[in-house]
């Protein structure tokens, strides 16, 4: 075992009503040596104001968020959920990784895996990047959705407000929406289906450093569909 | 240490791997699997040319066999091309993309006409073995075969979650040109709760629905998959509704 802990910092968006389950390692092995050093979860609503920071036994395996979150987010509203982890470099030599699971109550959408989005953490080289990691960038398939698309996106940082600016482009259209997050605080950017008559065909996401951010497809009752990372290419 | 001798019995049997991007492809009557070809990444980095992109892409199906063969060229690197990928067979398996200047993640969506899902491809490999070596996995394979067993060369290890609203399917791709027989165990709370063994043809797939594998016994049940091959194979997960496969579908990568 190493002497010194790397750090992970993670994020992912809670609703109420959904169950909602994350693996705390995803690289587990039979003899479950494969586990992290130290666990803390925090939840903030959307202005960034703490609503929940607890330890984690790192031993679990699978955290219920829903149980542990419902409460405060049926208060609050949705809320932005960070993992903050220490972990071996020798046990993980790129770094851990997590995946989460949703599916709304009564719902006839299939549930959702997803990977729960690294956002650095404060270390870079931990996550193969050499750059700031700051530019994200996702596309849509050129059909009518019922429904829409939006950008979930937080501002981890501790002290620095950030301005998000989330670009969509329409074929040859580009519309531009900033919106400035607090510490901790956090939105969703809903992306018009159209614009004069072109559709929705990709979106940008950019900020002076990471953000917390999933590209989220939402029937037209709200239901999710969609909720995935994002792609960057700055390493 | 162990990376290193992997790569030493790879070199002594013979094994070669070749780069390959490769996606899960998935069809069901009123959903349509389509891979979305970009070259977005070459807008943002340098040393990558913009234009003409040209992908061929090579769909096989859950036994293996090619299915079809697309081309789809990319004018600039905003340019995105939806490719349709066709119904055939059991109505999965993987389709492979050869664009050499591209090195950024594709998307496969299933669209069931109202909303869709999606999610990204590997660029990873295809293990081609000699024909001695495909012989003794035959020979061996099948002696370990009555007994359930495989033989151990790769093994992955996955959290699956079910119930009766919610379902969810692995999707196992065989990314080898050997018989692949996948061995899958689900535990729960430490305890076995299923086995199977799955034989994989070269280059196909198969897709186990969790539930059958170990019945769900509560409203959300978690399994620890243990998936054991005796060549190269990754895992998509598939999630269902209420309606299972006749539904709307969810796909997703695990590392």
């Amino acid at each position: 075992m190493s002497s010194e802990l790397s750090a992970l910092m993670s994020a992912t968006f809670h609703e109420v009503g959904h169950a909602h389950l994350v693996e705390l390692v995803h690289q587990k092995d039979r003899a479950a040596r494969r586990r992290l050093a130290s666990l803390r979860l925090s939840a903030y609503d959307a202005d960034g104001g703490l609503q929940l920071d607890r330890a984690l036994d790192p031993a679990e395996e699978i955290l219920d968020v829903a149980a542990l979150l419902d409460e405060p987010a049926r208060r609050h509203g949705r809320l932005l959920v960070v993992f903050d982890a220490r972990y071996d470099p020798e046990v993980f030599p790129y770094r851990p990784h997590h995946y989460g699971y949703l599916h709304r109550a009564e719902s006839t959408a299939p549930p959702l895996y997803y990977a729960v989005n690294a956002t650095l953490g404060g270390v870079p080289d931990r996550i193969g990047a050499v750059a700031l990691n700051n530019f994200e960038t996702y596309l849509f398939l050129d059909r009518p959705m019922s429904g829409h698309h939006a950008v979930a996106v937080g501002n981890l940082s501790r002290f620095a407000p950030a301005d998000a600016e989330v670009v969509s482009y329409y074929d040859g259209i580009r519309h531009v929406e900033t919106v400035r997050l607090m510490p901790k605080a956090h939105t969703e950017v809903k992306l018009a289906p159209e614009r004069e008559g072109h559709r929705l065909r990709r979106v940008e996401l950019k900020a002076l450093f990471r953000m917390a951010s999933y590209v989220v497809g939402r029937r037209a009752g709200g239901e999710l569909v969609l909720f995935d990372h994002l792609f960057t290419y700055f390493k | 240490m162990l990376k290193r001798l992997r790569t030493w019995t790879r070199g002594l049997l013979g094994v070669r791997r070749d780069p390959t991007y490769y996606l899960p492809w998935l069809t069901r009557p009123g959903l349509d699997c389509v891979v979305l070809l970009n070259n977005i990444e070459s807008r943002f980095t340098s040393g990558r040319q913009g234009r003409g992109l040209d992908a061929r892409l090579t769909q096989f199906d859950s036994d293996g066999r090619v299915t079809s063969e697309q081309h789809a060229t990319l004018v600039d690197s905003t340019d995105a091309r939806e490719v349709r990928l066709v119904p055939a067979a059991a109505g999965y398996g993987f389709v492979t993309v050869e664009a050499p200047r591209i090195k950024s993640d594709l998307y496969v969506a299933l669209a069931d006409g109202e909303t869709y899902t999606a999610t990204h491809g590997r660029h990873e490999f295809i293990e081609h073995y000699p024909a001695w070596t495909r012989g003794v996995l035959a020979v061996v394979g099948a002696l370990l075969a009555p007994l359930g067993l495989t033989v151990p060369v790769f093994a992955r290890d996955q959290y699956v979650y079910h119930g009766a609203a919610s379902r969810s399917h692995v999707l196992i791709l065989n990314l080898s040109n050997v018989v692949n027989r996948v061995r899958l165990v689900a535990e729960r709370n430490g305890a076995r709760v299923g086995t199977r063994l799955v034989r994989i043809p070269p280059r196909g797939a198969r897709l186990v629905d969790v539930g059958s594998l170990a019945p769900a016994t509560s409203a959300l049940t978690v399994e620890h998959l243990r998936l054991t091959g005796n060549a190269w194979f990754n895992l998509y997960l598939i999630g269902a509704g209420s309606e299972d496969l006749e539904g709307a579908l969810s796909l997703m990568h695990v590392k």
